[in-house]
């Protein structure tokens, strides 16, 4: 082997280190940052939620035993599940059932899909305070407007009553999260291809079949991402509730985020709070698993 | 184009314009009533049954709000922090959206998870301990410390983003600018970053408001009030025993006007942003 190929191949593989030490730099701010801000932190709860009463330096798992006894959190969990349900759900349908409609030639089309997605533009501690003020059992417009319909008899007292508080939590929820499930199914829509609906329909398919055939299957990657996306949020909401009701009455809108927030900022229970917000963690990232398991195959 | 709705019935054209009229309503109505009720007298939104319409509109609200209530305060704050937390998480994210999507790393997988990991964990989890470190530090009810707080919200967003649409950007001019003997940076920052441009600004853009919308940490990591944020003031209000309801809706809608104009005037590159990964095959 000459001097000459010897001295390419080292240069070569200097090149190569170096583009590698140039790759680590560029993710190295990101990472660290993320790692102190984030990881540590989240290390430190991790710790705490295994705390035992008395020993500062033992490890077990009172607190979650004592979370798993009171009948509060499960209480919060039923709530958090409904409400995380009900909206995802409502999302999705209100979601697609636009995309569909805004998927075709129709007059103000460009003007509706820029105007649908302003509610979730602004902060959800804004949709609460509206909902509230649209709600309000003594003035709000909407008790006026069903009266007037005659649709109720009596005013409704929608966030002060136990029945309806968290539904009325949920209309506000429902309300500033489905334009972003909307942009996202729409999106999808438009990424499938005229000529299979060309051809279904050449093949007799009618509008049912051609959307569970071919719409369903074309949006399978979009409805992941918009799911997964959106469950995470909701499961996560904090300031629309914190706003509106701030998890009353009683306890009767309290989800999981509002919840580990008041055990730990109110009754300064840390160690608790820390088991809450792993329980509530370990649900997020189960939710979360399908939607990162399509990340990583793709890439 | 058809799918569901392909039929061309007139029956099936009035039933699909009287879904998006109410639709319509459901989206515009509250900020509708939001204003009408801003620029009411509290006398005139207390009546039952409603006015609809202000008779004689005033802008009192905002005055008493914008002035007497500090709301030109909690503006700035939320203005300075989240500008800041946008453009230092999007600069951050593209850095590292870079790295990802250009070399081979050793530990890419793990690297990329952790990120995307990040991205799942409830604030309320590390908002805790968060709240320690910060007093210990002494950056507590600081902007500082509300800003790299923030962080933590928009940097795992602003990395996922940025890296799809860097992705998107044939590597052979990252090569041939290479060959040219253009630093790893320089390509970066003369080649990259100019052909990404509408991505950056829909990333910067959702970093904004994620930041400026955000109650969970601006509750817990300031106390004075000085440091108090548009969302924050808000919640506070709408909290208090008496709620002067034109005021407080004058004070939403200062809240809320900032993510509507900015999301109005860059609607187009927001949209594409939050699809781009979403549709990407």
């Amino acid at each position: 082997m000459s001097v000459g190929v010897l001295r390419l191949r080292l240069s070569a593989r200097r090149g190569r280190v170096r583009e590698r030490i140039a790759g680590y730099l560029f993710v190295a701010p990101a990472i660290l940052l993320l790692g102190a801000v984030l990881a540590y932190p989240a290390f430190v709860s991790l710790r705490l939620s295994f705390t035992v009463a008395g020993s500062p330096t033992g490890l077990g798992l009172d607190q979650y035993r004592l979370l798993l006894r009171s009948s509060l959190f499960w209480q919060v969990v039923r709530q958090t599940g409904t409400f995380v349900a009900i909206s995802v759900g409502a999302h999705l349908i209100l979601g697609m059932l636009l995309a569909l409609a805004l998927n075709r030639p129709l007059m103000g089309r460009t003007p509706l899909r820029i105007m649908v997605l302003l509610p979730w533009v602004v902060p959800d501690v804004v949709a609460g305070i509206v909902w509230k003020w649209i709600l309000n059992p003594l003035y709000g417009v909407l008790n006026d407007v069903l009266l007037e319909l005659h649709l109720v008899q009596s005013p409704l007292e929608w966030i002060a009553s136990p029945k309806l508080a968290l539904f009325s939590v949920i209309l506000a929820n429902v309300w500033r999260g489905f334009p972003f499930v909307m942009v996202i199914l729409l999106a999808g829509l438009q990424a499938i291809p005229e000529e299979l609906y060309e051809a279904a329909a050449i093949d007799g398919a009618g509008p049912l079949a051609s959307f569970r055939h071919i719409t369903l299957p074309g949006l399978r990657k979009v409805l992941v991402v918009a799911l997964a996306l959106d469950t995470i949020w909701e499961v996560r909401r904090f300031g629309l509730i914190q706003a509106m009701t701030g998890g009353g009455p009683g306890t009767l809108t309290e989800v999981l985020s509002t919840q580990v927030f008041k055990q730990y900022f109110q009754f300064f229970r840390f160690e608790y709070a820390s088991a809450m917000a792993m329980a509530m963690t370990a649900l997020l990232l189960l939710i979360s698993i399908p939607y990162v398991r399509m990340i990583v195959r793709e890439e | 184009m058809p799918g569901l709705f392909s039929s061309r019935s007139p029956l099936a054209a009035a039933a699909i314009y009287t879904f998006l009229l109410a639709v319509g309503v459901y989206v515009i109505f509250p900020f509708l009533w939001m204003l009408l009720t801003s620029l009411k007298t509290e006398t005139e939104a207390l009546q039952i049954p409603v006015v609809w319409l202000p008779v004689r509109p005033t802008l009192k609200a905002y005055a008493v709000m914008w002035i007497r209530k500090n709301y030109a305060v909690y503006f700035l704050n939320s203005t300075v922090v989240s500008l800041i937390t946008a453009l230092l998480s999007s600069l951050l994210g593209a850095l590292a959206g870079y790295g990802f999507s250009r070399f081979a790393l050793r530990g890419r997988g793990v690297l990329m998870g952790f990120v995307l990991t990040t991205q799942m964990l409830p604030g309320v989890l590390v908002v805790g301990p968060y709240f320690k470190i910060l007093s210990a530090v002494g950056l507590y009810d600081t902007r500082t410390g509300l800003i790299i707080a923030f962080l933590t919200i928009c940097l795992p967003f602003a990395t996922w983003m940025l890296k799809g649409f860097i992705d998107g950007i044939p590597r052979e001019l990252d090569d041939a600018a290479r060959v040219d003997g253009c630093s790893w940076l320089g390509i970066f920052a003369r080649i990259v970053m100019p052909l990404v441009l509408p991505g950056l600004v829909a990333t910067i853009l959702f970093a904004f408001l994620l930041a400026w919308g955000d109650l969970l940490w601006v509750s817990t990591l300031t106390h004075s009030e000085s440091m108090v944020t548009v969302t924050l003031a808000i919640a506070r209000t709408v909290q208090e025993f008496y709620v002067n309801w034109p005021e407080l809706m004058a004070g939403a809608l200062i809240g809320g006007v900032p993510s509507i104009l900015l999301y109005l005037l860059m609607q187009r590159w927001l949209v594409q942003g939050l699809t781009a990964g979403a549709i990407k095959q």
